[in-house]
């Protein structure tokens, strides 16, 4: 995608008389038709114009709603062990839409682990991660452990028993780790015991930590996709 | 009008319902909720003050919670109905309380007249706004209620 030299306004509807006019207001300031020629004007293969193809981009999209989503419920949720689960009764009893917003949130939230382990299955059967495409493949495992945690820190947060003792068996994983395990455990819970340190945590992790990770990551995964098309049929 | 045109005027009619349909509840959703009711540390508004008859217990809902309104002489007391012998609801008959789970009574003040409980029900605090009873925080300071007993007041403390 690259910018041309010098995109001035008049010389862009010179070049092409025929499209005097027709293009929009920021295309003819920005020179964007080269741009937007090159990142929209791509033939997907026929073997590609199938359901299974479109399992990644449908874990985009369910990305991209809980991320607004989420958003929305921060506005109304308190991540303090007192306020926490009322304040999630709240939103979804008193706030108008809390209810949806939030079901909105938690079955996106489903669908995307399903999705991008579907996604990966997908690419792993086409034999898509094959030479040279191995580092996709990798930001791609990185992906679905991010997706996963997203999973983990969000579901404590609702502070409510089911959250506490699956927060509770998770972190107590983390903790069989041989050598780290300790370390892990109480770098998860804020301290030996599940507390308000351990929402504190989880909350950041799951509100900053991760979104900030996952996007990096996002945008090294299509960066390679656009760079390397693509793959090949069977 | 031609397919073009109908076509054009379908897309658009379909594009502004769409819209229209996302950014109604996300309005909605971003305006605060009239009477967050009770859910951190706000009043809830039980109903107007014509509705508790003298001498009489009323049942009302505070954030969720059961809870009881006494009218005695003017004078309007709230009060949890969770039981503080095992948390079941305290069932209220004219001016009785009887808690149906183990037979304990209460007083029409929330004071036990009968075990196994031991604690009285805890009383909210109440104000008089317009005509209406507001029901705010729970007191849970007139006996050592125990850890679980306190929990379901959680937010509303």
């Amino acid at each position: 995608m690259d910018l041309p030299d010098s995109p001035p306004v008049d010389v862009l509807d010179a070049k092409h008389p025929q499209e005097r006019g027709k293009r929009g207001w920021l295309v003819k300031r920005f020179g964007l038709s080269s741009v937007m020629e090159d990142q929209f004007n791509r033939v997907v293969p026929r073997h590609a114009t199938n359901y299974i193809y479109c399992f990644g981009g449908i874990a985009l999209v369910l990305f991209l709603i809980l991320a607004i989503t989420g958003i929305m419920l921060a506005i109304y949720y308190q991540p303090t062990p007192d306020d926490a689960y009322q304040s999630i009764v709240n939103l979804t009893t008193h706030v108008q839409f809390g209810w949806w917003i939030r079901s909105i949130h938690k079955w996106a939230a489903g669908g995307m682990v399903l999705l991008v382990f579907a996604h990966m299955l997908r690419v792993f059967f086409t034999g898509a991660y094959k030479a040279p495409r191995e580092l996709n493949w990798i930001t791609g495992v990185l992906l679905l452990v991010l997706t996963l945690g997203f999973g983990f820190t969000g579901y404590l947060l609702p502070w409510d028993q089911k959250a506490y003792w699956a927060t509770k068996v998770g972190t107590d994983i983390a903790g069989s780790v041989p050598f780290i395990g300790h370390f892990l455990l109480v770098s998860l819970r804020g301290g030996d015991q599940i507390s308000a340190a351990t929402l504190a945590r989880f909350y950041d992790l799951h509100i900053l930590v991760l979104p900030a990770i996952i996007v990096a990551l996002l945008g090294g995964h299509f960066w390679m996709i656009r760079r390397h098309g693509i793959s090949g049929r069977l | 009008m031609n397919r073009r045109d109908f076509l054009k005027w379908a897309i658009t009619g379909f594009g502004v319902v769409s819209f229209g349909g996302i950014f109604y509840p996300v309005v909605k959703f971003l305006k605060p909720p009239p009477a967050v009711a009770g859910a951190l540390g706000q009043a809830t508004n039980v109903g107007a003050l014509s509705t508790f008859t003298a001498g009489k217990l009323t049942a009302v809902s505070v954030n969720g919670q059961p809870a009881a309104v006494a009218n005695v002489g003017g004078t309007y007391t709230a009060f949890s109905l969770v039981c503080t012998h095992l948390g079941c609801v305290v069932g209220v008959n004219g001016d009785a309380l009887l808690c149906p789970c183990h037979g304990s009574r209460f007083s029409s003040t929330g004071a036990v007249t009968h075990g196994p409980a031991t604690l009285p029900l805890p009383t909210y605090k109440t104000s008089i706004q317009n005509g209406s009873l507001l029901v705010g925080a729970i007191d849970l300071t007139k006996a050592s209620y125990p850890t679980w007993y306190k929990g379901q007041f959680n937010g509303s403390a």
